[in-house]
């Protein structure tokens, strides 16, 4: 083992997540480098004194006036139509808008996807898209992603290597892409045509994690 | 010299997924999701102050930590129907907070704008005795001007004890760039508390 293995082992190592194989060529390593000796050593204290940190801090103020009243508005709206109707009417909202997105409903894990006309991705996203964006927020993007990489590892049995290797390549090539928009739109934020381009970077992240989850069985 | 807020000891880990009795937090929970807001508000008194501080940490403003936070519990609200139970309702929130967080990060029109203090408002825990309160607010402050990517990450996985993997996804980067972060973190906040 060399010192760059080391470094990339090193929170196996402290997590006692290594196998006996590795964790004993780390050793060894250890025993001859004094370099990595102190590192860890500097790690391991740096690592302590973080856990150690508090877990909780009272805000300045009291939070829940704010979120009372914005809770208990959609506490209305609820007792009208009901939770499921009221995402139903979300969903359609979302197909009318050409958006790609997702709803996880409720304990048994309904899903509810809705995919937009392949025209739209060639074209770029439209006014009422971007309002929809808007709508909806974009954490709404990021638990939809996060949702969607959670049906994705579940499946990966079925998956092969290959597609698999695919995805994430494809998925981290627009992560970057994400990156550098989001970097633009700090220097110029009111720039609609950056928006644009952010905007239908989400979509086709998801569009790519939605067509991965629905492959058939590879494996 | 500002005045530095005081917070209780810092439970073990294992201990902070759960909080309260199961039976009683499932009640609370199933209540809330057929939108009763005073079993909500329960859960907001029990959860906020962790809440609060994981924004505060993760956004390194007070007052976008606040914003922050209450955005994290009307989230929870709005997606209480998809929580499963499968894990403590604590461990569910702080996932949703942490995505509110990062969310933000991408919301670039406010990114920029904002002024980042140098982690004064962030507690030190007077009453355990290791780390002492200096080596302890140092490493507030100095986790406080970490760049953005290496202070998630070095919150998520050595304050937060997330992996890797699971930081990879949630913030949308590959794992070896979580890793490059963590080194970064670590070098920086090495070099800023030997000096």
């Amino acid at each position: 083992m060399n010192c760059r293995e080391f470094t990339d082992r090193i929170d196996e190592f402290l997590d006692g997540r290594l196998g006996t194989v590795e964790a004993e060529s780390l050793r060894m390593h250890l025993a001859d480098c004094t370099s990595c000796t102190a590192e860890l050593a500097s790690i391991r204290e740096l690592r302590d004194l973080a856990t150690a940190l508090p877990r909780s801090l009272e805000p300045p103020r009291d939070l829940w006036p704010g979120i009372e009243a914005r809770v208990s508005r959609t506490k209305e709206v609820r007792g009208r139509f009901g939770r499921r109707a009221l995402l139903a009417a979300a969903a359609a909202v979302v197909v009318v808008s050409s958006v790609v997105t997702a709803y996880f409903i409720g304990r048994s894990q309904a899903i509810v996807l809705t995919a937009e006309p392949r025209a739209a991705v060639e074209s770029g996203p439209s006014e009422m898209l971007l309002a929809s964006f808007e709508g909806l927020g974009v954490n709404n993007y990021l638990d939809t992603r996060t949702e969607l990489l959670d049906a994705l590892e579940a499946r990966k049995h079925e998956l092969s290597g290959e597609t698999m290797d695919v995805v994430m390549e494809n998925l981290l090539l627009i992560d970057r892409a994400m990156d550098r928009i989001a970097e633009a739109l700090g220097e110029d934020p009111e720039n609609e045509f950056l928006m644009k381009q952010l905007a239908g970077a989400y979509r086709r992240q998801i569009d790519l994690l939605q067509r991965a989850v629905r492959m058939p069985a590879e494996v | 010299m500002a005045n530095f807020p005081v917070s209780k000891p810092a439970p073990p880990r294992a201990a902070m997924r759960v909080v309260g009795i199961p039976e009683i937090r499932e009640n609370l929970v199933d209540r809330a999701a057929r939108g009763d807001v005073e079993a909500f508000e329960e859960l907001y008194r029990e959860n906020v102050g962790r809440v609060y501080l994981l924004c505060l940490r993760m956004c390194g403003d007070p007052s976008l930590a606040e914003e922050l936070a209450q955005e994290a519990f009307i989230r929870a609200w709005q997606k209480l129907g998809s929580f499963r139970g499968d894990s403590a309702f604590s461990t569910w929130l702080h996932r949703v907070t942490v995505n509110v967080v990062l969310g933000d990060r991408r919301s670039t029109a406010r990114r920029e704008a904002r002024v980042k203090p140098a982690g004064e408002d962030l507690p030190v825990d007077l009453s355990t005795p290791e780390p002492s309160p200096g080596q302890a607010l140092d490493l507030e402050r100095s986790i406080a001007a970490l760049p953005d990517g290496a202070r998630t990450v070095f919150v998520l996985h050595d304050v937060e004890g997330y992996r890797h993997k699971e930081i990879a996804r949630l913030t949308g980067v590959a794992e070896g760039t979580s890793k490059a972060q963590l080194h970064r973190a670590r070098k920086l906040l090495r070099k800023a508390l030997a000096s």
